[in-house]
């Protein structure tokens, strides 16, 4: 087994042209091979120490978050927490300290578990991939790149080097609420994001999207009729019926599929009302699950 | 009797010794150790929870580069062991009977070449039906998990039937007819699911022979329980073999016992080189015959219109697992439970341990309590809602006090279980102060003091400093930090002043080690003894240097001094000096047994399960639970508690273990069970899908006291307080989950999805408000 600690992008690339997989963190790498799921790969590139991938770039029209940005620094990174406010709450959920450390957003989305907690936000802020190549980048939609659980249409030589996301317009406002047993170590049974836009009291565009409900991140389809409303308990409840209707979830030691079905509606009724209110300017801090309701601190 | 209230912040500083190697990580722990030569082991388990071995061919591993040894029954000595019934050999043997079964053992150059060599054993099986339910191991059709149990070899008093390996039952008066006069008759069920210790360090072993003798590192919290086993197995004398443990990464029971010691002794005489084993996660869930019992208690309870209890009837089933582990005296233990602290002219409590085809269970903290308190405990709210009273007017009319009768017959000397319940009621406030969807419940508890001999040596040197020699173990609980405080009292010294040398069968008298809340109450009891003697002798010297009488010298700040003449003294430092060039200062001490009160109503396996509740230790818990409605996530947001504990030595220990006691027992409330198969076999053995309490769990906590010196227990009126705060709290969260769904959870562990479950059923069972 070999491993080359890359200090550039172009290292990086270099190495997987002949070959090698990238490791960033290893939260999922080294942990599935100790865990007997999949032996570490022999040839690896290391891209934890290349600068470049560790920056959060504010441009005229989008964001562009490096991939090597940790989740330590997405909670905490004052464009994410104010733009992308849905991201930044659902990195503050992932493990630990030590997991949030170390663990990368482009390991996240690489990885491309349908239990991601990170993933649902990117779908529903319109984030797209940036693949690189030694030819080359391109750019994929988060559809396009999540095939299968654990599966992406990535080629072997592709380096996830940023996720770029539209700057929402004014009144815009996002969230990731998670159903979760215990408040540290814990892995989402379901979760749920949102982004609203808000003309006025009314919503003028909303997303949402699923978490471990479905082979990948599911996003809920036909919440066109909440647009033009001002987001009470009817149209709470069509996004309930909605996820819940839409959602494919499995039976497994974590819940059934009833209870996931039910929940999905929970997260996803909870997950725009926070939207909502951070559109209307309200103050809710990072993560939604700490701020609000049963998980809260107080 | 004196209530004991203080804060964290007034608590006085005391100096766990081993913390500083801990925390910086200097110290060292089993897995750290490596002697030249050392191969590692791997352990070939069947994975398949009953079937009947048709080959077992070892040749191929036998054969692989790297290996140096591959050892099954074949190669052990003929042992059947564990205590009470002997059923078991440390290598399958034609049958297996749980998934983690060890079928061979591995030595090899690396762990990777040891793990591919057990790998590489044929073993192929006839599979027989696997038992697994506890309700259906007892019908008389079901399949026997021991068909030739009538061969082993049995210790004691045991009641047995088919997959029944105990049975034991506690009877006061006459309990039908009792039931027939009560006004109101409420029966409910409640079944708990298996749980774990889950210690932080998967346990390791090394072994080394030199000659005959066999020197054995080990994460044992019982390291004469463990000499003794391997004793047994491979039939060895006592002084062929020495545990030595180094730092242990926590325990809470799942370390006790006899484990796999004797495994990779066997192994590393075969290989003739030192051996270690180090479990994985998954290794340290799967195949210790420790984990905590699973359980259905069906209990009938008749009160009168006023809510005077009159009778109580129950029966229950407890999962033994597939081979005795130390189960025999649970259904005396779960009994006692069911019945509870209080007073109940008439009893009819028929308790089952029963054989199944899956990991033995053993003592894992409070082995049996929180399971039977939380059933217990849930009903007694139900029979104050059936009479209309609250759970805390009904608790107050029915709880035992001082001068009572217990259930078998013994009469309490000053306890002071109603004092703690209204200490933690008055603590945690007025229900009307609680926010939407909280509530708060109410759990008393009880457990037993189990008084054993215990040794200890003690020495004081040279320049003063003090050595207290004791098999006690510390288990991550520091509780043998107090027996520092304990010889320093003795000796008016400070605790600083006294090293524990400890951990080593080599080097210290026979004691307990770290089980059954014993290392203050019967390590202590040896220890004040042993410093005891030390002290005398001091007098002694100091009398004759400073011309008064050895009964009027007080030993206090460092020195010895004349009662009354403080100033007339002479450091102690001083005297040792003197000793060390003549009579050396040497205390050895072996603390009698308390004598046990006279009971009645047991049969079953000795009386251990009962005598022991000689120093009962009492406890209530209050806990403050908000729900979420939409999930039924469950949230404990605060935990009051007060406990009768006896005289308390070291208030900062004590503290810490109530805290650990109650997050444990969150845990076991909310999100800690044990899943199986169909197939027998645990489903979620990993920390992930076995969802342990984290500290950002934890709730807020109060703690109090109530002490009373408790006589012939442990040293200076004390009682043990280990598994104590692990009793209540599940009842407790139980009462307060009842309360705010309007539904009972009648399965341990109440998990969101439970909750909700039963929040969707539409008509009130009683009992939840």
């Amino acid at each position: 087994m070999s491993m080359t600690i890359a200090s550039s992008v172009d290292e990086v690339l270099a190495a997987m042209a002949a070959g090698a997989q990238p490791i960033a963190g290893g939260t999922d790498l080294v942990v599935g091979a100790r865990a007997g799921k999949a032996p570490l790969p022999e040839v690896l590139v290391a891209v934890d120490r290349v600068p470049e991938l560790a920056t959060v770039e504010v441009g005229d029209t989008s964001t562009r978050i490096g991939s090597g940005v940790t989740h330590a620094q997405l909670m905490e990174d004052v464009a994410v927490v104010h733009r992308f406010t849905a991201i930044a709450d659902a990195a503050a959920l992932v493990g630990s300290p030590a997991t949030r450390n170390v663990g990368t957003l482009g390991g996240n989305v690489m990885n491309g578990s349908p239990a991601m907690d990170t993933g649902a936000p990117l779908v529903v802020l319109g984030a797209e991939a940036e693949l690189t190549t030694t030819n080359g980048s391109r750019r994929v939609s988060m559809n396009e790149l999540w095939v299968g659980p654990g599966r992406t249409s990535a080629a072997a030589d592709e380096f996830c080097t940023a996720l770029v996301i539209p700057n929402p317009p004014a009144a815009s406002g996002s969230a990731y609420v998670r159903l979760e047993y215990r408040r540290a170590m814990e892995i989402a049974v379901v979760g749920a994001a949102a982004a609203v836009t808000l003309d006025g009291d009314s919503i003028a565009s909303v997303r949402v999207a699923l978490t471990a409900v479905a082979p990948t991140i599911l996003e809920v389809a036909g919440l066109d009729a909440l647009v033009g409303t001002s987001y009470h308990e009817p149209e709470m409840e069509l996004v309930a019926t909605a996820a819940g209707e839409q959602a494919t979830p499995i039976s497994d030691l974590r819940a059934s599929d009833a209870y996931r079905r039910h929940t999905i509606g929970v997260m996803a009724r909870r997950a725009v009302e926070a939207a909502v209110r951070r559109a209307q300017g309200e103050q809710i801090s990072v993560p939604v699950n700490r701020a609000l309701g049963i998980g809260a601190a107080s | 009797m004196t209530v004991t209230e203080v804060t964290a912040e007034e608590l006085p500083p005391f100096v766990r010794a081993d913390g500083p190697d801990k925390v910086t990580g200097s110290g060292r722990y089993t897995a750290d150790l490596t002697l030249t030569g050392m191969l590692h082991a791997a352990f070939r388990y069947a994975d398949v929870s009953h079937a009947r071995i048709t080959k077992l061919d070892v040749s191929a591993a036998r054969e692989m580069p790297g290996v140096l040894a591959v050892i099954t029954d074949a190669d052990v000595p003929d042992v059947h062991y564990t205590p009470v019934i002997a059923d078991r050999t440390l290598f399958a043997r034609d049958v297996v009977r749980f998934e983690g079964e060890i079928l061979a053992a591995v030595a090899a150059t690396t762990p990777e070449i040891a793990r591919a060599a057990a790998a590489a054993i044929v073993f192929e099986f006839e599979p027989l039906p696997v038992v697994s339910d506890l309700e259906a191991a007892m019908a008389d059709s079901a399949p026997l998990v021991h068909e030739n149990w009538d061969g082993y070899e049995i210790s004691g008093d045991t009641i047995r039937d088919r997959n029944v390996a105990t049975f034991s039952a506690l009877t006061k008066g006459d309990a039908a007819a009792a039931m027939a006069s009560a006004d109101v008759v409420v029966s409910s069920r409640y079944v708990a699911d298996a749980s774990h210790a889950a210690p932080i360090e998967p346990r390791a072993i090394v072994a080394q022979w030199e000659g005959n003798k066999v020197t054995i590192w080990t994460s044992t919290q019982v390291p004469y329980d463990a000499r003794d086993g391997v004793c047994e197995t491979l039939q060895l004398p006592s002084n062929q073999v020495r545990i030595i443990v180094p730092h242990l990464g926590g325990g809470f029971g799942g370390k006790c016992g006899f484990h796999f010691e004797a495994h990779i002794a066997a192994l590393a005489k075969a290989a003739k080189r030192p051996v270690k084993l180090v479990f994985s996660r998954y290794e340290e869930f799967m195949a210790p015959d420790r984990r905590r019992e699973g359980m259905i208690v069906d209990i009938t309870t008749g009160v009168t219109t006023d809510g005077t209890i009159v009778a109580r009837e129950a029966w229950l089933a407890i999962d033994n697992g597939a081979y005795m582990a130390d189960a025999a005296f649970f259904p005396q233990l779960a009994a006692m439970h069911v019945a509870g602290p209080y007073k109940i002219p008439a009893l009819q409590i028929d308790a089952n341990l029963v054989y199944t085809n899956h990991q033995p269970s053993g003592s894992v903290r409070a082995p049996t309590a929180p399971q039977g308190c939380w059933a217990v405990e849930s009903h007694t709210d139900e029979l104050a809602a059936a009479v209309g009273m609250t759970p805390v007017d009904f608790r107050r009319k029915n709880l035992v006090a001082t001068g009572d009768e217990g259930p078998v017959g013994q009469t309490y000397d000053e306890i002071g279980l109603l004092e703690c319940l209204e200490l933690a009621v008055t603590s945690a406030g007025d229900e009307s102060a609680l926010g939407e969807n909280e509530a708060l419940g109410v759990a008393v508890g009880w457990w037993p003091s189990f008084a054993v001999p215990a040794g200890a040596y003690a020495k004081m040197q040279g320049d003063g400093s003090v050595q207290v020699i004791t098999g006690a173990q510390e288990c991550g609980t520091g509780a043998v930090m107090t027996l520092r405080q304990i010889a320093a009292d003795e000796l008016g010294i400070e605790p600083t002043s006294v090293e524990l040398v400890y951990q080593d069968t080599a080097a210290a008298p026979q004691g307990p080690g770290a089980t059954g809340s014993q290392t203050l109450l019967n390590h202590g009891r040896a220890v004040e003894r042993a410093a005891r003697e030390i002290a005398q002798q001091l007098k002694e010297l100091a009398a004759d240097r400073l011309e008064a009488a050895p009964a009027d010298i007080v030993l206090s700040g460092g020195v010895a001094a004349v009662t009354g003449t403080p100033a007339v003294s002479i450091p102690l430092s001083e005297l040792a000096a003197e000793a060390a060039g003549g009579d050396l200062l040497l205390g050895s001490a072996s603390a009698p047994v308390p004598e046990y009160p006279t009971l009645q109503g047991s049969q079953c396996v000795g009386d251990q399960g009962v005598a022991s509740w000689l120093a009962p230790q009492f406890s209530c818990h209050v806990a403050k639970v908000r729900i979420d409605p939409d999930t039924g996530v469950a949230r404990v947001l605060e935990v009051h508690a007060a406990h009768d504990n006896g005289t308390i030595i070291n208030p900062i220990g004590a503290h810490g273990q109530v805290e650990g006691g109650i997050l444990m027992g969150i845990g076991q409330a909310l999100t800690e069970g044990t899943q199986y198969g169909e197939d027998g076999k645990q489903r979620n053995a990993a920390m992930l899908e076995y969802k342990l309490q984290t500290i950002a769990d934890a709730p807020a906590i109060t703690t109090q006291f109530v002490e009373i010196f408790t006589p012939d227990a442990g040293p200076r009126g004390s009682k043990g307080l280990a598994e104590a705060p692990n009793v209540a709290t599940a009842a407790a969260v139980s009462n307060a989950i009842a309360k705010v769904a309007g539904q009972r959870v009648r399965q341990l562990p109440m998990t969101a999805e439970r909750v909700w479950t039963a929040m969707q059923s539409s008509s009130d069972e009683g009992g939840a408000a």
